[in-house]
């Protein structure tokens, strides 16, 4: 049973900690980017080390504390945040934020939990490299939360998840042991691999305090391109002759509706569109080639390729930096569009990527049955991720609509898992999907989920109430 | 009427300019070029005059090497009619210097029987501000700088300037040199439709002897190094040890 943390506990806590580790609670750490939750309070511990982190875990464990670990907070699913339960230790490894090491000859980078992704990202940058996980919270997202919810972002088409970018992790047991899985290995089939245990596990099997990161060359010649499309299928039959011509040089391929580009001229943020109408749907391509071959060329002979084929209207391709950068912008300030337009319902979705047009239709039809709305679906299309959003019509607010959450969720999840897709493609469980999860898993996976948890974390201290609720 | 608008290649705005070892200038090696920000601008505006018919031509002028070509596809796809490339160079590193530009601009602006240039107000690479003031005193036109506003009524041409303070209202007689500024307009994007049909839209090569301009040059660059780092700040207790600081070492009261 989880006891909240008492006055006796602090003072046990202050007994071996330095002083630096007691930081006074803002409001910050207690909201979460929808706003639709506020966590209770709890004792906010800030430590700059793996022992400390230990130290803790240990002296919460042998209490029956909960812990909520807590990276930059921009988690979308509520993982960093408690509503409810007996007063945790918020522990933010915000302070554990050196990087270690970087072995460029062997494009590696050891970070701790700490370090926000974009510092990451221009550090590899300063030395020709990339980090390629790139999202629109990098900013201030960590990437010890990155880790934690195997962040998805833009570049998984051609990089892969957070997953794919580390090559093994350190991480404080539910018991305050400490587990070093950092290794500079590329090959290494010693055992079950414990690293992807704890990467996508959301702080329920322990704290990863740090990692051990992939860099890659940094491409020599990069250029990003808007495509207009007819329709979803088109967008997806102008992908795969993406596969087919450009390879791995395809770093994005970005699906948006029409509906983004009105709610940013509606409510911002202020952002150049690239045409001077607002197509129905259009791609967002991003290329980056290594040698030779220059990207906005390959762009141009993929366009008119596609021109050809009837599956492209109408395109841009930036010719600077700058345009590159502005095209990203539009992409980008998309959800904070939705955000200020206020959705019913927001979903993280995936499909097989073929089915992806199918799904589309389906849902609008499907919803059309319940009510009028306006739906802003867009996201990873190259990695059969979307996200779909529905909103009320202009003139009405969400709380009007609240009533048809629940079975928007309900019509949406249906067809996916209809379609052997997930409900949480990118944004993980957190404490916001754990009904779906039960409702929409394989029993077996169910089960040995549950296993994993009771052998690690017998106590359920470890971020209580995430991915599988408390029974 | 004919409007000229020159485009200059230089380093793209948003690259890490790095000096050259032996500072004789900026390594150009594998670096992203693209047309000076500035020239953008004219362009754009070039085309809507045309669009508001105040304009019959847009003819974009490059000067410096065969890659320029690239960027004068650009003026291309964004909606300019034909080009021209004089290949001054064949060293990306070489900086043709503004009264060179500016004597072969007057040669093509004449042959061409135009009646307007409208040019960036600098390059983003040496900032000279040169070009298009050097422009109109050898073709004997009136001058324009800093455009933020630009209204063709018959034979004159008002433009609004942005200067120390505030803006600047005046109207010139055309033909004109007009340099634009950054606030002039948004510069549309270059459309892919518009790209493949650039590629079929004239674009001349010529060379300086063409025009009988020499290219012998009179500046010559004695050193470039890069900025200095800025050092660290430091804390200070009180406002008396900040005094302190200020008149001791920093010297400035």
């Amino acid at each position: 049973m989880i006891k909240p943390v008492s006055n006796i506990i602090e003072a046990k806590l202050r007994e071996c900690l330095p002083e630096s580790v007691f930081r006074e609670l803002t409001n910050s750490y207690l909201e979460e980017p929808r706003g639709r939750h506020f966590g209770i309070e709890g004792l906010l511990l800030t430590p700059d080390n793996t022992n400390d982190v230990a130290r803790i875990v240990r002296i919460c464990s042998e209490h029956n504390i909960g812990i909520v670990p807590y990276g930059g907070g921009t988690g979308l699913v509520g993982g960093q945040i408690m509503p409810d339960g007996p007063k945790p230790v918020i522990l933010s490894l915000e302070r554990m934020n050196m990087v270690r090491d970087v072995w460029l000859s062997e494009n590696i980078m050891i970070a701790e939990a700490g370090v926000i992704l974009k510092d990451i990202q221009d550090l590899a940058d300063s030395s020709e490299r990339i980090f390629p996980l790139s999202l629109a919270s990098e900013g201030s997202a960590r990437i010890g939360g990155n880790l934690a919810t195997n962040a998805g972002g833009v570049n998984v088409v051609r990089y892969g998840n957070t997953r794919d970018l580390c090559l093994g992790i350190e991480a404080v047991l539910p018991d305050g042991r400490i587990f070093n899985g950092l290794s500079r290995l590329r090959k290494d089939n010693t055992g079950y691999d414990l690293n992807n245990l704890f990467i996508g596990s959301e702080g329920t099997l322990g704290i990863i305090t740090a990692a051990s990161l992939k860099l890659f060359p940094k491409p020599k010649n990069e250029a990003s391109a808007f495509f207009v499309v007819k329709d979803p299928r088109a967008a997806i039959e102008l992908f795969s002759l993406c596969r087919d011509r450009l390879g791995t040089d395809l770093s994005a391929f970005e699906l948006i509706s029409c509906v983004g580009l009105q709610f940013l001229k509606e409510v911002g943020p202020d952002v150049i569109l690239p045409f001077s109408y607002e197509p129905q749907w259009m791609v967002l391509l991003d290329v980056g080639c290594h040698q030779g071959t220059l990207s906005q060329e390959v762009l141009e002979v993929l366009f008119e390729d596609a021109y050809d084929r009837d599956l492209v209207m109408d395109g841009v391709i930036s010719q600077s930096i700058q345009q590159r950068d502005d095209f990203w912008k539009v992409r980008e300030s998309i959800p904070e569009a939705n955000h200020r337009t206020g959705a019913i319902s927001s979903s993280d979705l995936s499909v097989p990527i073929g089915m992806i047009p199918e799904f589309i239709s389906r849902a609008e039809q499907r919803l059309s049955e319940i009510g009028e709305f306006r739906i802003n679906c867009f996201g990873h299309v190259g990695d059969g991720n979307i996200h779909y959003n529905v909103f009320p019509l202009p003139g009405e607010s969400r709380s009007d609509r609240d009533h048809d959450r629940k079975k928007v969720k309900k019509i949406l999840y249906d067809i996916v898992s209809n379609m052997d897709g997930s409900f949480s493609a990118e944004h993980g469980i957190g404490r916001l999907k754990t009904n779906e999860l039960s409702l929409y898993s394989d029993p077996t996976k169910l089960a040995l989920m549950k296993s994993i948890k009771g052998a690690l974390d017998p106590k359920g201290i470890m971020n209580p109430g995430v991915i599988l609720k408390i029974e | 009427m004919k409007v000229i608008v020159p485009v200059k290649r230089v380093i793209d705005y948003n690259v890490k300019v790095r000096v050259k070892a032996d500072g004789s200038g900026v390594d150009l090696t594998n670096v992203k070029m693209s047309m000076n920000p500035f020239d953008e601008i004219a362009v754009e505006e070039a085309i809507r005059l045309r669009e508001a018919e105040k304009v019959t031509e847009v003819i974009a002028v490059s000067i410096g090497v065969k890659q320029n070509q690239e960027t004068l596809r650009t003026a291309l796809a964004m909606g300019a009619d034909r080009a021209i490339l004089v290949i001054a160079s064949e060293d990306v590193h070489q900086d043709i210097e503004p009264l060179t530009v500016a004597k072969l601009l007057k040669e093509i602006a004449t042959e061409e029987a135009a009646n307007l240039v409208l040019c960036g107000k600098q390059a983003i690479d040496n900032d000279m501000n040169a070009t298009g003031q050097m422009l109109s005193a050898l073709l004997g036109w009136s001058q324009a700088t800093f455009a933020s506003e630009l209204n063709i009524e018959a034979k004159n041409a008002v433009v609004t300037r942005e200067v120390d303070g505030g803006l600047q209202s005046i109207k010139v007689s055309l033909p004109s040199v007009i340099t634009v500024d950054l606030r002039l307009n948004q510069p549309r994007y270059a459309s892919l439709p518009n790209i493949m049909k650039a590629k079929r839209k004239q674009l001349d090569e010529k060379v300086p002897s063409d025009y009988g301009v020499d290219l012998t040059a009179r500046l010559s660059i004695i050193n470039t190094r890069e900025p200095e780092t800025r050092k660290a700040g430091v804390k200070v207790a009180s406002v008396d040890e900040l005094l302190v600081k200020l008149k001791e070492e920093a010297g400035v009261i």
